[in-house]
């Protein structure tokens, strides 16, 4: 008995201790921060709580308006990717064979290099010199090079689909391979046709990779600020620029705290909403 | 057994999902990288067999050896660390959380912060044999109450850069930022106290008291702006990236970026605006309480001589604090930025004013809400 709480605290105290250290204090931290006047005096001394921070994001509308539009941005690149994603999963569990480890490298390959190469990738397709108006013009389609292609939300959604296609392929791929294929044999002696096999049987036990996919996209996608950064243009912001901006432009670290608490919050009441919707637990079950 | 299974799965579900929430708002607070104080060395030492070590935080690109060249030749056995900051508030953030640089870079406009918080130390300059190389005028930017505590070292001009193809009749105002006849091909720093100075000169105002109506104002001329604008750049090279193909005919600029193009043979020009352009300088403090403030003012004496300041010019097309490297600008590249034959031009520049912290936290929420705008 003692060997087997030894063998616990062995193996989850290092990752607690990591967990609290780097995510649970800073988190502490930020959401103490948010109740600050001002970054005058030391850093880590006391403060007398006040809720300026908030009062002020409350009253200014643009803010909120903007977290709804990043919100909404995250749902669509997290739609828009789970459905592009889930052939490709099926494709490696049920059609790629004995070639399904090379194709999951193949997969892969993209991650060798770093995220935001290929976001800088994306201004040299879209961008006036790049690679479709070039082609386009070529062709003699247009004259002008297109201007709408790049630095507006368009081409953020189209990016971040992009990026995250390989990610969201993953969990979905291992939801369609714990299926057990007896139970296509018993649908098809039952009579189902392909689409209804696949229907019926196929997708419903996919759900908890798809749902776990969806999710890995829309979260991080909320608080996005690299690739509008790089290919938003001017009215491309999204809520994570703001935020990146208070701590690394304007100094202001207790309104980028209140903006960060704001967005944990208000992703999180999304997360829980849609978790009920769904109804995840009986997923799990 | 089963069902305490069941509960650990949906638990480190929601430890997931929890996780994955607050990456989402993540990734914006940054951790200071903590350098150990090294002990001060006897400074009888001659200065080739001086040891010790220096950490200076800096900007990407100056930490290259070109700009401490002359340090490295007198002090070969002086270990110099460099750290990087992205942008002013960052720099500023980095030492205000107790960053352990002895060193650091900032820009006019950021100056007054170090000195209220205690970040920095006075400079004795008694001890830099360089420095009556130093114009005065430089020296007095380094002054805040009195006393010095900032070396000047680097300069430059911001104003207006344009394509002289797509636009040969010229600009002749800041105001060409705005102008609709060049929707879509306008790019302006990333920056609100930089809008606001443009505002400010476009209409008059005296940058230093600026109103909340007349914040009003600017907020609103910047919202409007976006419809002409294309992006805001962050960092040179995007700029001229984007001016070199023809994205963009029109930026708020650095005459960093303006040499580069010149160099790359693209048409530009840099405008005289009629309300003058801008012009801003780098300067180095020392941080309060680091133990090799001897080293540093060594360093900072090698930061004056002449091939680091040549460098400066020559590699980065900035101005240096030493007068005797500027006189000796003979390439006509470089006197055409540096506008060394047109006097009347550095006459009429507006120097960047130190902020205060009231005008640093309106600004950039002026600047956050532009953004933020339907």
């Amino acid at each position: 008995m003692l060997d087997r709480r030894a063998t616990f605290w062995v193996l989850y105290l290092p990752p607690l201790l990591w967990l609290g250290a780097f995510f649970v204090v800073p988190l502490i931290l930020m959401a103490a921060f948010s109740f600050r006047a001002d970054m005058r005096g030391e850093v880590l001394q006391w403060w007398t709580p006040t809720l300026k921070q908030y009062a002020g994001l409350f009253a200014a509308g643009s803010y909120w308006r903007l977290l709804g539009i990043s919100a909404f941005m995250a749902l669509i690149v997290a739609l828009i990717s789970t459905a592009l994603a889930y052939p490709i999963a099926y494709f490696l569990a049920f059609r790629a064979g004995r070639r399904a480890g090379f194709y999951l490298v193949l997969l892969l390959v993209p991650f060798w290099t770093s995220y935001l190469l290929r976001v800088m990738a994306w201004k040299f397709m879209l961008g006036s010199n790049g690679v479709i108006n070039s082609f386009l013009m070529y062709t003699g389609l247009i004259h002008e090079p297109l201007t709408a292609l790049l630095y507006n939300r368009n081409a953020v959604v189209l990016t971040l689909i992009y990026v995250w296609i390989p990610f969201v392929a993953l969990p979905i791929f291992a939801a369609l391979q714990r299926i057990d294929l007896a139970l296509f044999e018993a649908a098809a002696d039952l009579g189902a046709t392909p689409f209804r096999r696949f229907w019926r049987v196929t997708f419903p036990l996919s759900l908890p990779g798809v749902f776990a996919a969806f999710f890995m996209v829309f979260i991080p996608t909320v608080g996005e600020y690299v690739t509008p950064l790089l290919v938003g243009g001017s009215r491309g912001s999204m809520y994570g620029n703001i935020v990146q901006d208070f701590f690394t432009k304007a100094a202001n670290w207790p309104l980028g705290s209140a903006l960060s608490m704001i967005m944990l919050i208000a992703t999180l009441a999304l997360v829980a909403l849609a978790v009920r919707i769904v109804d995840l637990r009986r997923l799990i079950e | 057994m089963i069902r305490a299974l069941r509960l650990s799965t949906r638990t480190s579900g929601l430890m997931l999902i929890l996780a994955l929430v607050a990456t989402a708002c993540g990734g914006a607070a940054a951790t200071p990288t903590q350098a150990p104080p090294t002990a001060v060395p006897p400074t009888e030492v001659p200065a080739a067999e001086m040891t010790g070590s220096l950490t200076v935080l800096d900007w990407a690109g100056y930490d290259a050896f070109d700009f401490w060249v002359d340090f490295q030749n007198t002090y070969p056995k002086v270990t110099v660390n460099f750290e990087i900051g992205a942008s002013d508030a960052d720099i500023y953030s980095k030492m205000k959380a107790g960053d352990q640089a002895d060193i650091f870079h900032p820009y006019t406009g950021w100056l007054q912060f170090y000195v209220d918080e205690g970040l920095v130390e006075e400079i004795d300059t008694s001890r830099l044999t360089n420095w009556d190389k130093v114009p005065d005028s430089f020296k007095k930017i380094g002054q805040i109450n009195g006393k010095q505590y900032f070396l000047p070292w680097d300069w430059g001009f911001t104003s207006i850069l344009y394509r002289t193809d797509k636009i040969p009749e010229g600009v002749d105002s800041w105001a060409a930022l705005m102008n609709p006849k060049f929707k879509g091909h306008v790019s302006t720093w990333d920056d609100g106290p930089g809008a606001v100075t443009v505002s400010a000169y476009i209409h008059g105002w005296d940058e230093t008291k600026i109103t909340p109506e007349q914040l009003a104002t600017i907020k609103e001329e910047w919202i409007q702006q976006r419809d002409v604008n294309l992006f805001y750049w962050a960092g040179e090279p995007e700029l001229v990236d984007a001016m070199a193909n023809g994205d963009v005919w029109v930026a708020y600029a650095w005459q960093g970026a303006y040499a580069t193009l010149l160099g790359q043979g693209v048409p530009v020009a840099y405008a005289n605006p009629k309300e003058g352009r801008n012009s801003w300088v780098g300067v180095y403090g020392i941080r309060k309480g680091s133990q090799n403030y001897d080293l540093a003012l060594k360093f900072f004496d090698a930061k004056l001589a002449a091939a680091t300041g040549n460098n400066v010019v020559n590699l980065f097309y900035y101005g240096h604090s030493n007068q005797d490297v500027m006189n000796g600008i003979t390439d006509a590249t470089l006197k055409q930025a540096f506008s060394i034959d047109d006097p009347t031009i550095l006459q009429k520049t507006n120097f960047t004013p130190n902020l205060t912290a009231e005008q640093l936290d309106a600004w950039t929420a002026m600047w956050a809400e532009v953004k933020a705008a339907p």
